[in-house]
């Protein structure tokens, strides 16, 4: 008994050192020498900055992203990161950036706040990556906003619309992509209040950050108070039926949704097993038409999706813009004809972004100079608003556009919106025209 | 007074649903001592086939029958190939094996079928019937009312009025005395772990279509709430079961309702801490002796 327990002890004990060995191997830096003068090294040496080049060889540019490709979340999510890859190849088959292929590593954090802390430290550890790009989620991405910046590590247009990526001061090196929840609220009740000034405006929103900010952009145009009722739902529960019924007992006529594409859908669901049919508007977190027809299913989804009002600042997919007949073309050659949604023009616009902020970044890139490249308000983008990066601004989208679903096609109305020290304006829409088919030159 | 009905009415469909998966819990602890943490992804599994062959056949029907079958066989293949190894080891061998189940699980089902919630329909509506003005249950929830009300009658009835029923009880209570007596223990575990794992898949059928829809993680959560009221309930006692079960859904609604969603899901783990510390054994437990 005992001697067996010692051998099954002595199993137990060598499997673990042969792990141990494993992982030790695993985190020992490929090759020191390799690595880059930082740039925090002595400046007086050197007449020009040498710069912080780490990720960058002579023919590739390592770049990095956390994102869920598993777990719950990941049913919204990993398309984004798949989107982004093909337009990567797509860049890649066409000479790149100076020259240069981008590789994308794509890490699986299943949207757990302490997986992302670990993969992210791998690729700035040890796979050494030029910068993080397009670092998916709130409550992700906020467990290595730390680590990024005290590590210098560009962290460029993350997929998520707080705004705590917009703080330059505290944060220099992290820059958000979404507009934000406040513009995306502000907008909405704008919309509301323009063209429909006597109905009764509600909110359903999330039960964290997403659902406040909302909230509070309601509140710049309605004034604190000003909604006439607010309910709020937890991802963990996916019965809202009470919530759907004390907003039909509030008398609402226009319910605003801080909500993701599966509650946009639970939440008509359950309104129309009601018998209730009020106007909808949501939050471009929630409003992807194709996205929301696979959750209602084919048979109801379109009738029931008839009029949602949401809003977007990328290509829309109802129309056909140059950009998104492109961007359908490299799905079809890059990405397996996978299924195409708002989610693979997000995906792909944020690459092609990124390739802009390269390109711009000169010759011979380093961490300094694509920084600088994002805030020198040079970037474009592809969005139908400029991006609005500059040295005190990290958001990319300070203005949003109202579109609309019709007859099962999701298009821009026209109407468009910007927030600016918490006033809320219509402004002209300018959508960026597409140039070189989407490969930035330099 | 109308919110207060509403939001019992609500709840009790949910309640039933949590009050059948909790019951397959308690089937499977009767029959083998053991908390079965893969319970929700077996289930699912089976909610994939139902789900299969419905998309053949067109027949939600054929749909459920094909589910519950499946159900049973995965029980079969769970307990004969992978659960039978580790009864006379460590008890948690069989808690920590049915963990690594469900990862496995979860992972071929999002290799082969995708992440994506795939929409399943209701065989009858959906729709709230409105009684002087309030909506109350929809014909769905008075189907999935009446199908859980059925099952446990059933299952009452086998336990203590057949002769099977009495072996599953005698070979879980006493497995050493009842194989002396000539009971076929082994098989009678078997047995234990089908039904248990077809009662599951059943109740995962029926709320899927009233949530997300199916996904490899619909049934995390109603795992973890079942699994609270098996545990308020006591883990022995079916009874327990079902009225622990409607007590939660009703409970989690009217919570939401009054209070706000953050606070259901901690109401739930409140009410199941103090029922652990209150009467360790449940609310309906038996005797000392049969809880160990």
């Amino acid at each position: 008994m005992s001697q067996q327990f010692t051998a099954r002890r002595l199993a137990a004990l060598a499997g673990a050192s042969a792990v141990l060995v494993g992982l030790v191997g695993c985190s020992t830096p490929a090759s020191e020498e390799e690595a880059p003068p930082s740039a925090s090294g002595d400046a007086t040496t050197a007449p020009v900055e040498p710069g912080d080049s780490t990720g960058v060889t002579e023919d590739t540019v390592t770049i990095g992203t956390h994102t869920p490709l598993t777990g719950p979340a990941a049913a919204g999510y990993s398309s984004i990161s798949a989107a982004a890859t093909a337009y990567f190849a797509y860049l890649n088959d066409n000479g790149g950036v100076h020259g240069r292929s981008i590789e994308y590593i794509v890490k699986d954090d299943g949207y757990n706040p302490s997986t992302t802390q670990t993969v992210v430290r791998e690729l700035v550890q040890q796979d050494e990556v030029f910068a993080i790009v397009n670092g998916l989620g709130t409550p992700t991405h906020t467990a290595v906003l730390d680590f990024l910046n005290e590590n210098e590590v560009p962290d460029l247009f993350v997929a998520s619309g707080s705004t705590s990526w917009n703080l330059p001061e505290q944060y220099p090196f992290t820059f958000g992509y979404n507009a934000d929840y406040v513009v995306e609220g502000a907008a909405l009740a704008q919309y509301a209040a323009d063209e429909h000034p006597d109905k009764k405006v509600c909110l359903l929103g999330q039960d964290d950050d997403f659902g406040d900010a909302m909230i509070e952009g309601a509140e710049l145009v309605f004034g604190t108070g000003g909604l006439t009722h607010i309910e709020r739902y937890s991802v963990s529960n996916q019965d809202v039926t009470a919530q759907i019924g004390a907003l039909q007992a509030a008398g609402c006529e226009i319910n605003l949704l801080a909500t993701i594409n599966g509650f946009t859908a639970l939440a008509l669901g359950t309104s129309a097993q009601f018998g209730w049919f009020p106007m909808w508007f949501s939050s471009s977190s929630g409003a992807d038409y194709p996205t929301l027809v696979t959750y209602l299913g084919e048979d109801v989804g379109p009738q029931l999706l008839q009029g949602l009002v949401g809003t977007n600042y990328l290509p829309s997919l109802g129309s056909e813009d140059e950009w998104v007949t492109l961007f359908r073309q490299i799905n079809e050659d890059y990405n397996d004809g996978a299924p195409f949604d708002g989610n693979t023009i997000y995906g792909m616009s944020v690459a092609y972004t990124f390739a802009e902020a390269l390109a711009a970044a000169g010759e011979d890139p380093t961490r300094e100079s694509l920084l600088a490249a994002v805030t020198s308000g040079g970037l474009t983008g592809n969005g139908i608003v400029p991006l609005s990066f500059s040295e005190d601004n990290h958001a990319a989208y300070l203005g949003v556009g109202i579109t609309m679903v019709d007859q099962g096609v999701q298009d821009y109305l026209g109407a468009t919106y910007a927030v600016e020290g918490g006033t809320v304006t219509a402004v002209e829409a300018a959508p960026i025209p597409l140039e070189n088919d989407a490969l930035p030159a330099g | 007074m109308d919110h207060l009905l509403f939001l019992i009415a609500t709840g009790l469909a949910r309640g039933a649903i949590f009050a059948l998966f909790a019951l397959s819990l308690v089937l499977i602890w009767r029959a083998a001592r053991i908390i079965n943490f893969a319970q929700g992804a077996m289930a699912l599994v089976a909610t994939y086939a139902a789900f299969a062959v419905t998309g053949m056949t067109g027949s939600y029907w054929a749909g459920l029958g094909a589910g519950i079958l499946a159900g049973a066989a995965i029980g079969l293949g769970v307990e004969r190939g992978l659960m039978r190894f580790t009864r006379d080891s460590h008890p948690l061998a069989g808690i920590i094996v049915a963990i690594g189940l469900v990862m496995v699980l979860q992972a071929l089902l999002g290799i082969f079928f995708g992440q994506q919630h795939r929409p399943m329909h209701t065989p009858f509506s959906d729709s709230p019937l409105t009684v002087g003005g309030v909506p109350l249950l929809s014909p769905y929830d008075i189907f999935v009312l009446v199908v859980a009300l059925a099952v446990m009658g059933g299952l009452a009835l086998l336990f203590n009025r057949t002769s099977m029923g009495l072996q599953l009880r005698a070979s879980a209570f006493s497995p050493e005395v009842s194989r002396v007596l000539g009971v076929r223990v082994s098989l009678m575990v078997t047995v234990g772990w089908m039904l248990s794992a077809a009662v599951a898949a059943l109740a995962a059928m029926l709320l899927v279509p009233t949530e997300l829809g199916l996904n490899p993680h619909s049934t995390d959560v109603l795992f973890v709430y079942a699994f609270t009221v098996a545990v308020v309930g006591g883990l022995d006692s079916p009874v327990g079961a079902l009225l622990g079960g409607l007590v939660v859904g009703v409970a989690m609604t009217l919570v939401t309702g009054y209070l706000g969603a953050t606070f259901a899901p901690i109401g739930v783990l409140v009410l199941l801490v103090v029922v652990l510390l209150v009467k360790p054994g449940g609310i309906f437990s038996m005797r000392e002796a049969r809880s160990a």
